[in-house]
């Protein structure tokens, strides 16, 4: 579905962790027409010289109901105007943008990778996923237990797995000390979080086929025939695609603000992105 | 609300227009959608919740912005001139000047090569549209961060992120071609020789109606700010340019200098058909750790509503002192701003940050025009032009105005 303006009007909103909130919108245009990884851009009050609009990643779409769900940390003053819109009350969101996930209709087992409010960004690709039949594996880090997305949210075919900085809950250490135990199961991985996790995933998923031998073993998907980078199937064929962050001004691709470094020059997060095959970033050195 | 709801909803399966449809009971789905589009009909006045917030997000899609003119009144609006001509100097010639349907434009580095916004803006109701800056070879721009927002705007450094000038013909030109819309080049350079090869090149391209010279960049090392902050180097670029290309010739003036009426003078001397005041201000953000500055390239452009006084100023000043057209820009949200900015002596405005909250503001500043314009029972719009310039040197920049083929 080509973007555009939507009035969203808010039908429930709630608190789910400490500073964190999970929206619902009656959006049946959105709700229907976008796919997991892609993003809406809202405005917001411009009572106190806001100038931007503010993007959110589409936490949960269902076009049965035509709801839509948003998942935000109150981080400034626009999220905070956010919290205080009342059931009724209607924003403006122009969507859906950006490009999402691509899945290879091969892949039957999934790993969805989090840190902390990236769960916004993976959490739909769960829905397609089961949707699909497919196979899924959240593997979810947080600083502490109190910050640990409800198990209550997700679908009851999802087998999560948890990480805590603290070792508060489940795993003690960062999310991404999981992975490897579950780099021979997935197919495919998808991860949504501060850029330091997703280099470091990135520099496993570098050395997974090595490792697995899946090259060797004649697995090699698409036959060996190469898609240019960036294009949807060259991302249906990577092992791990990640969803990216950027402060934003237009979300179209006209102003050039959100974009991230790529190995082939800057990448709009809007346009191109915001998710993108891990092999199309140049990640710092220093991960 | 939900009894409402029901009344809307029946009313809209009973008036169906597609008899077999109405036939069907209607989906949860279809319901919901035909709540919103008669919610969204409905009159100012109508039901819809008061935000208290003073918020005009809240709903504002909900708000039709006028009620629909009847055929009369609509004849009326037609009636309306807004046109202008940014070049009258060409007029003459058989390039002819830069004639605008309306007198809002869309600023560059905000609207992208026009096609970004897709069909959530009519791009063919515009005044004109002001590519993003083009230079001679491409560039990949700053490093990230490159945007954040500031009480009542936002710091931008792009650093002028662009294919070049041949791939931007190449990939644009033909669709530019197909439009009513003139579309005038943002050109960006290094060098005096950078702006003359970039203007050469897109001289006589089809599709391409006129050239804003950015000489106040200020977000590249050799951005051209210091074309803009010089008297003398202002001069030369713009008569350089001006030799190089028949083009209708606009040149952005830069707010970071002392005094801008010597430079504006210059740049009109050197042959510019118009000037364009005024590119972004230079500022500052800081990390959120406070351990550095917070874009990529240290130093922003501050744009938005924040610097509309700056703006006013410098346009205010140099239209007692250049008798060629000004195009504003800086903050304008709103029919008022465009108002003031016509009376500080402007006779078209772009419209820039603000078109990031509401893409469909320019369009619909045009239409407010034309109606302020009836309401006032003028039938153009010239009569606001330079109401609030001092009395003693008239509409000085109107002149240019009122000259035309």
């Amino acid at each position: 579905m080509t973007m555009r303006l939507v009035a969203a009007e808010l039908v429930d909103s709630r608190q789910i962790l400490p500073g964190q909130w999970l929206q619902s919108f009656h959006a049946p245009e959105l709700a229907s027409g976008s796919r997991a990884g892609q993003f809406v851009h809202v405005r917001t009050g411009d009572y106190s010289g806001l100038v931007l609009r503010r993007p959110f990643s589409i936490n949960t779409a269902d076009p049965a109901t035509g709801i839509i769900t948003l998942h935000f940390r109150m981080v400034g003053r626009g999220t905070e105007w956010m919290t205080r819109v009342r059931e009724g009350e209607r924003l403006d969101m122009l969507g859906p943008l950006g490009r999402p996930f691509e899945v290879d209709p091969r892949s039957h087992h999934l790993l969805l990778i989090a840190g902390g409010l990236g769960m916004a960004g993976v959490r739909m690709l769960a829905d397609e996923a089961i949707r699909d039949g497919r196979g899924i594996t959240i593997l979810f880090g947080a600083l502490s237990a109190s910050h640990v997305y409800p198990s209550s949210l997700l679908p009851d075919e999802v087998e999560y797995v948890v990480a805590t900085d603290d070792g508060s809950l489940g795993h003690h250490g960062y999310v991404t000390e999981l992975v490897p135990d579950y780099e021979a199961w997935a197919d495919q991985a998808f991860a949504c979080g501060p850029q330091p996790m997703l280099a470091r995933l990135a520099q496993l998923a570098a050395g997974r086929r090595d490792r697995l031998g899946v090259a060797k073993l004649g697995r090699k998907r698409g036959g060996g025939k190469s898609d240019p980078l960036g294009s949807a199937a060259a991302r249906r064929k990577s092992f791990l695609q990640v969803s990216m962050e950027q402060t934003m001004g237009c979300a179209v691709g006209a102003c050039l603000g959100c974009t991230v470094i790529g190995v082939e020059g800057p990448l709009r997060v809007c346009r191109e992105g915001p998710v993108f095959a891990a092999e199309e970033i140049a990640w710092p050195a220093s991960a | 609300m939900k009894a409402k709801r029901t009344i809307i909803t029946f009313g809209d399966m009973r008036v169906g227009k597609d008899s077999d449809r109405s036939k069907r009971t209607p989906t949860v789905r279809k319901i919901k959608s035909a709540i919103v589009a008669v919610d969204r009909t409905k009159s100012p006045a109508g039901a819809r919740p008061r935000v208290e917030t003073g918020s005009s997000a809240v709903a504002d899609l909900g708000a039709p912005t006028a009620p629909r003119p009847t055929l009369a009144e609509q004849a009326a609006l037609d009636r309306i001139d807004l046109s202008i001509d940014l070049a009258p100097a060409r007029g003459a010639s058989e390039h002819g000047g830069l004639i605008l349907a309306n007198p809002i434009l869309v600023a560059s580095g905000t609207f992208g090569y026009g096609v970004e916004y897709g069909e959530v803006v009519d791009v063919q109701r515009l005044g004109a549209i002001c590519c993003k800056g083009t230079t001679l070879r491409p560039r990949a721009g700053n490093a990230p961060p490159r945007v954040t927002e500031t009480p009542g705007g936002m710091l931008n450094s792009i650093g002028l992120q662009n294919p070049g000038v041949d791939a931007v013909i190449e990939k644009y030109g033909p669709i530019w071609q197909t439009w009513k819309v003139p579309v005038i080049v943002n050109v960006a350079g290094e060098s005096i020789e950078d702006y003359v090869e970039v203007a050469r090149r897109l001289d006589g391209v089809p599709g391409v109606a006129g050239i804003e010279l950015n000489i106040s960049c200020p977000n590249v090392g050799k951005g051209g700010l210091q074309f803009a902050i010089d008297r003398d180097a202002a001069r030369a670029v713009t008569a350089a340019v001006r030799r190089a290309t028949e083009l209708p010739l606009l040149v952005k003036l830069s707010p970071n200098v002392a005094d801008v009426r010597p430079i504006a003078k210059a740049i009109e001397e050197a042959g510019a058909d118009a000037i364009t005041a005024i590119n972004t201000l230079s500022g500052l953000a800081v990390s959120p750790d406070r351990t550095r500055a917070f874009l990529g390239n240290t130093y922003g452009g501050l744009s938005g509503p924040a610097i509309k006084p700056v703006a006013l100023r410098i346009v205010y000043e140099v239209a007692q002192v250049v008798s060629i057209p000004i195009v504003a820009i800086g903050g304008v949200t709103s029919l008022d701003d465009v108002l003031d900015f016509l009376a500080c002596g402007a006779v078209a405005v772009q419209v820039g940050t603000a078109i990031f909250a509401d893409p469909e503001l320019p369009v619909r500043l045009g239409d407010q025009l034309r109606a302020e314009c009836l309401r006032r029972g003028f039938d153009s719009y010239r009569p606001f032009i330079g109401t609030a310039l001092p009395k003693r040197t008239g509409a000085s920049s109107a002149k240019g105005v009122e000259y035309r083929p």
